[in-house]
């Protein structure tokens, strides 16, 4: 028995919507075909589609005045009628989406589907951390690669007042470094209360930054500004008059000033300090401390593939570029390439253990792995994970632990093997192409011996 | 809330003299100026007909139901009206209107008035509750078509 979908709506939102959706369910209760209506009406939206709805339907009938965004229907047949054709014609137009074609499945768009997914089940204060993340890293990665283009004319050229080294250097560390904080604290509050966030968010990750909290200064200042204003927001009741001036005065200025004083008299210092200590720890780590932090962040950075432990370590080592301390990073972006360009090794290698399609998704794991997407390699770990995960994370975490052995630092956050040209962008270029190479072949090796022979 | 407890003795007419759209619609918001209910009644026809420039809400089936929000609604309201001859409203059967329920609605509204609304419009699309408005001739048999 097919299944039908309904949204109605009008401009008032007061009578039609409502006489639309009653009318279609009258007429589909007449032919015995079962109906769902979603009414979007001045009470707001009652009787709301589920994604169980939209999937099982077999079309979906939209009915509205007012605009409605298509977006949840886009895998099954739409039939858009005028709100007044609903409530004339009901009975003729449950026929046409009875009568419609089904949309076929795509399963390209499955593929992104998944991705997509997998970012709006992000919830709480993961997702309001990764908004602020996703909003920082075109700072860093703008900034990172200004700073890398200075370093070609010499690791000290900025110095001279007046040079092109200069000014990249200016727009690099000067400009968009100077941002990252507060552009972090800003966007994890604007996640968590919308636009009133964004003002206390920024201040508060720009005091985090000039009393040297540095990142986690500013992931502290961006969630307390971000309750703060969600909070007051809430508490906060002013007269009908007045109430224009809630999100554009009182509640940037208080939460603004909850914000700053607290991270000036409260949380600064403990911050600084701890972030004082980490940096000098990492600054004097060597031997076997360095090879634990280089294998516990490459292990993180290939066990779930751009998923949350991943973006936790990368988020580390980005984080502390504002600190300047770079060798992290140089582990974790290492370690990042090296499971696609394993997998990728290990089709040209193994042949016997992949199907047709792995081995020409092997070529394209070449690309994605030194253009530094981890996420490469999860069809392949989403077909054998069991055997594909420990290969990749092995060959990951001995990258990571040899590029900080070796002392590679990286300046620039992103940009696989294509920073690597670039003069002085890298420290230790030769140890850094070592440890790539090294994880890279660990990781087919592993694969090697670990898969079992695909049945063709 | 039902619909019952929304429609007031006070707020009904049930022999409009009318016979264009523009007049019955002014008909329908005298007893609501009366009532208080609503403040400004220039202000308030010119909602109310704004909303049928964009599209009629002469439903068709003899009814029509104009409706308007504004700040110079007090309070969520129905005006019913009653038309023997009929009015011309560009219905969407082309058939003259004879059941009126005027909305006066708030700017702020709460949801229980508002819920208390969206059901008259489904009830309005029952056969049977149109036949009683239609045949009702007093006051009491508005009431009781909703039963």
């Amino acid at each position: 028995m097919k299944k039908l979908i309904a949204v109605t709506s009008c401009p008032t939102g007061i009578a039609h919507t409502y006489m639309a959706a009653e009318a279609l369910e009258k007429a589909a209760k007449k032919k015995g075909v079962e109906i769902k209506v979603e009414t979007q009406g001045s009470v707001g939206v009652e009787n709301q589609l589920t994604e169980e709805d939209i999937r099982e339907a077999h079309a979906v009938i939209i009915a509205a005045g007012a605009n409605i965004s298509k977006e949840r229907f886009k895998n099954i047949a739409i039939i858009e009628v005028p709100i007044a054709e609903a409530i004339k014609a009901s009975d003729d137009i449950i026929d046409r989406a009875l009568n419609v074609k089904a949309k076929e499945d795509k399963l390209a768009d499955s593929v992104t589907e998944i991705k997509q997914q997998r970012n709006e089940t992000r919830t709480g204060p993961y997702k309001h951390l990764m908004s602020g993340v996703s909003f920082m890293l075109p700072l860093v990665v703008a900034g990172g690669l200004a700073i890398a283009l200075s370093f070609i004319f010499g690791i000290e050229a900025f110095q001279e007042e007046g040079t092109l080294a200069a000014a990249l250097m200016q727009i690099g560390g000067g400009a968009a470094f100077a941002l990252m904080v507060p552009v972090l604290a800003g966007y994890i509050a604007y996640s968590i209360a919308e636009r009133p966030g964004l003002a206390p968010g920024l201040i508060g990750g720009m005091i985090a930054s000039q009393i040297g909290a540095g990142f986690l200064g500013g992931i502290v200042a961006g969630f307390i500004a971000g309750y703060a204003t969600a909070y007051l927001k809430k508490i906060i009741k002013l007269p009908k008059s007045l109430e224009g001036l809630k999100p554009i005065l009182i509640l940037p200025l208080l939460s603004s000033l909850i914000v700053g004083l607290l991270m000036i008299y409260v949380i600064g210092t403990p911050v600084s300090g701890i972030m004082n200590a980490m940096t000098n720890w990492l600054e004097g780590l060597t031997g076997t401390n360095a090879l634990l932090l280089g294998g516990i962040l490459g292990a993180m950075m290939a066990v779930d593939m751009g998923g949350p432990i991943n973006k936790a370590a990368y988020t580390f080592a980005v984080g502390l570029l504002a600190s300047n301390v770079f060798e992290p990073q140089a582990a974790v972006m290492a370690a990042g390439m090296t499971p696609p360009l394993g997998l990728a090794l290990a089709t040209m290698l193994f042949k016997n253990k992949f199907t047709k399609p792995e081995i020409e998704a092997g070529k394209a794991a070449w690309v994605l792995g030194i253009s530094f997407i981890t996420e490469g390699a999860i069809p392949f770990a989403a077909a054998d994970p069991f055997r594909v995960i420990p290969s990749i994370v092995a060959g990951s975490a001995v990258t990571g632990a040899l590029s900080m052995v070796f002392g590679a630092t990286l300046r620039a956050p992103h940009g696989g093997i294509f920073v690597l040209p670039i003069p002085n962008a890298v420290g230790n270029l030769g140890g850094y192409v070592v440890s790539i190479l090294v994880g890279t072949v660990i990781t087919a090796l592993l694969l090697g011996v670990l898969k079992k022979k695909a049945t063709q | 809330m039902e619909i019952k407890d929304i429609l007031n003795k006070e707020l009904m007419i049930l022999d409009l003299q009318s016979i264009t759209k523009e007049e019955v619609i002014q008909e329908l918001i005298k007893p609501l100026l009366k009532e208080g209910i609503v403040t400004d009644e220039v202000s308030f026809l010119k909602t109310v007909m704004e909303r049928e420039e964009q599209s009629t809400t002469g439903i068709g089936m003899g009814i029509a139901i104009p409706h308007g929000k504004s700040s110079v609604v007090k309070a969520p309201a129905i005006v019913f009206g009653k038309s023997k001859n009929g009015v011309e409203f560009q219905s969407l059967d082309e058939e003259p209107s004879y059941i009126f329920f005027l909305i006066a609605v708030p700017e702020n509204s709460n949801d229980q008035h508002l819920k208390v609304l969206s059901q008259l419009s489904r009830k309005l699309m029952n056969e049977d509750i149109r036949e009683n408005l239609l045949k009702a001739t007093t006051k009491e048999d508005v009431f009781n078509a909703f039963d």
